[in-house]
């Protein structure tokens, strides 16, 4: 059920055609959530001010930290949902999809009561001034008080893909996205509520899809649905997927840890407007990594399957062509980041200062991005084929091993441009392991190939 | 569909050192039906194509200690999108349940561990048996089979029991090794290893009617 392909297709159908066909519902999932974040900060940019760019900014650890907390539960219950699904055992699935709504409301409240409580301490922390503290709190005012709706959107959307409606949730983000397109500029300009406006658009346009979604789980007459009965908490289907869900929260936090120490590190050396800055750049660098992680999520099922039927060579060639498709979009956005840069940033806002400092971020982010594709693909790679240590390993030397020593340490040295600087000496020096290990391993392939 | 009612299936749970595994055995001589143990991986193998090796190492494993997921890694940072890692304990537990489904659709069989009970909970001719024994004959047998030194048999013994349960749990639903889970629990202790077969026979014989055997 949450198969779309056979096994054996994986094993005899063109690698090539195999690619595409994962990798597009991957893609555009990816770039709708990316197109919804580049949307906000564009009419919060242009409607409100740069320093609502930079308030925005201050937002992101949150909205990631919120996200980690999605995946707690999602990861997890997804897991579960598949293992059930597999069996055919409906009775125990509908509890998973009763239990993980009543766990998503629980923790989604509990995430807004105890950041709301320390809102302001914690922008400061997270590197706010006088001048970015009202548009951040205001900002997260709003999304935060509808945490809860965002996610049971995510949670349930995360669930119609594992029971076989994965193109149901593509709908469901897609319709967000042209919601919040359409409110976004309306909230703002028409009615003048600020970066609210932008707030509001977010939860309203969740709230939308999450009453569809509602509504799907409710139909009596599928295997799926919101049953009476299947709300009260049970301790094994709560451990069972918090258990799973603990890894990827961790993961997804440490990015958090990360994103703050590099605004920190930007309020720090460089002001206000240079976190509004590093703002409109993480958008952009993002749209571009969000669509290689979509050809990444594509090879994942054909790199996996093809070397545990030990078809070497079909694993070689998947890998290859991966690696070749996220170079291109890689180096697209480094071509045009490092062409136009201004006129990229200037996409976000008017204010002359910003773009320039905008601009020049970009520029300096961009440096090593025609390879960087290539170390996203390798550490994804090694995950599908069952080495997840080696794919941990791999991860964490990008945020740990490189990129924090470079954020505590450049900046003392080089100011606001050694946090700009750190990223892509991250980005090479993770470059140089993964080619490293990844050599290594293709060796392996040949002789196992021959053998 | 009247040939499917003529077929049967009994799922023996056991843990280590019971004896479970030979009570199966001479419960599929005695009735002339087939044996799959660890037979299972190699068809699971043939069956999807995928090689041995994976299947042997997440043999009887669960994946959801917090180790297993971190090393799992089932997302990635930017969650939106649920991972589909096709190498994980999950699809190996799908593949070998569509293969002790398939087999106990085309003949009766005994199956020894690997949750089948519960894979065939549906099935109304599944007889569920666990079999227990004292703590000093599992010992004994370990340490003869496995050749080990009697602390390393009771080591073994209990790295064994914690694994096939953390299986068991979560894969099923169910508790390893708790009457409530099964038709039928035996220590085999009591009877010894060929009486409690033929105790286990007439259970088997009076629950699915067939005709006593002598």
């Amino acid at each position: 059920m949450e198969q779309k392909e056979s096994p054996i297709a994986l094993g005899t159908e063109n690698v090539g055609k195999l690619l595409m066909q994962y990798a597009i519902p991957a893609i555009i999932a990816m770039t709708a959530s990316s197109l919804y974040n580049i949307t906000d900060s564009v009419f919060i940019g242009h409607g409100v001010g740069a320093l609502a760019i930079s308030g925005l900014a201050l937002t992101f650890p949150l909205m990631n930290l919120a996200a980690a907390f999605g995946s707690l539960v999602g990861v997890g219950a997804a897991t579960l949902m598949s293992v059930r699904l597999g069996q055919k055992d409906y009775d125990t699935a509908n509890k998973i999809l009763g239990n993980v709504f009543i766990l998503n409301i629980i923790l989604g409240l509990s995430y807004t009561v105890v950041v709301l409580s320390f809102l302001d301490p914690i922008l400061y922390f997270f590197g706010a001034s006088p001048a970015t503290l009202p548009y951040a709190h205001q900002y997260m005012e709003v999304i935060l008080l509808g945490n809860v709706v965002t996610h049971m959107y995510l949670g349930l959307n995360a669930l119609l893909r594992s029971t076989g409606r994965p193109q149901k949730a593509m709908y469901a983000t897609l319709c967000s996205v042209l919601i919040n397109v359409v409110l976004n500029p309306l909230f703002i300009f028409v009615f003048k509520w600020g970066i609210q406006g932008s707030a509001f658009a977010t939860v309203i346009s969740q709230t939308v899809m999450l009453v569809w979604q509602i509504n799907i789980f409710s139909d009596k007459s599928s295997f799926i649905y919101l049953k009476k009965g299947t709300f009260r908490l049970q301790r094994k289907i709560v451990v069972d997927s918090l258990s799973i869900g603990l890894a990827p929260f961790l993961m997804n936090a440490a990015s958090c840890v990360i994103v703050v120490i590099i605004n920190q590190g930007l309020i720090h050396h460089g002001g206000d407007l240079a976190v509004g800055a590093y703002g409109i750049v993480n958008r952009v660098v993002f749209l571009f990594v969000m669509i290689s992680m979509g050809f990444n999520q594509g090879m994942q099922p054909i790199a996996g399957y093809n070397f545990g039927a030990g078809q070497y060579d079909r694993v070689t060639e998947v890998l290859k062509k991966t690696v070749l498709m996220a170079t291109c979009v890689m180096t697209l956005g480094f071509g045009i980041g490092e062409l136009f840069p201004h006129a990229v940033a200037s996409v976000f806002t008017t204010d002359k200062k910003l773009i320039d400092l905008a601009a020049d971020g970009l520029r300096i982010i961009l440096i090593f991005f025609p390879i960087v594709g290539f170390q996203m693909v390798t550490s994804n790679f090694f995950q599908s084929i069952g080495m997840a240590g080696k794919a941990i390993f791999l991860s964490m030397t990008r945020q740990l091993l490189f990129l924090l020593p470079c954020l505590l340490i450049l900046p003392q040295v080089f100011g606001v441009e050694g946090v700009w600087y750190s990223m892509p000496t991250a980005d090479l020096a993770s470059s140089i392991v993964s080619a490293i290990m990844i050599i290594s391993q293709y060796r392996k392939f040949k002789q196992m190939a021959i053998a | 569909m009247s040939m499917m009612n003529d077929k049967f299936v009994i799922s023996i749970g056991r843990q280590l050192g019971s004896g479970g595994h030979l009570i199966g055995e001479k419960l599929a001589s005695q009735m002339g039906i087939a044996l799959y143990d660890k037979e299972l991986i190699q068809i699971a193998s043939k069956e999807s194509g995928l090689g041995k090796q994976f299947f042997e190492k997440v043999d009887e494993k669960a994946s959801h200690s917090f180790i297993g997921g971190l090393l799992g890694l089932r997302t990635n940072i930017g969650n939106e999108i649920y991972v589909n890692n096709y190498l994980c304990n999950e699809t190996f537990f799908k593949i070998q349940s569509d293969v002790i489904r398939k087999l106990s659709d085309e003949r009766s069989c005994v199956f020894v561990g690997r949750c089948a009970d519960y894979i065939l909970r549906d099935n109304p001719r599944c007889v569920n048996i666990f079999i227990t024994a004292d703590k000093e004959d599992r010992v004994k047998r370990v340490a003869r089979d496995l050749q080990l030194s009697d602390e390393k048999a009771a080591e073994k013994i209990e790295k064994m029991d914690k694994k096939r349960a953390e299986y068991y749990n979560f894969y099923s639903n169910k508790v390893w090794g708790v009457a409530g889970s099964y038709h039928l629990c035996v220590n085999s202790s009591v009877l010894g290893i060929d009486e409690t077969v033929t105790f286990i026979r007439g259970f088997i014989d009076k629950k699915l009617g067939l005709p006593e055997h002598r």
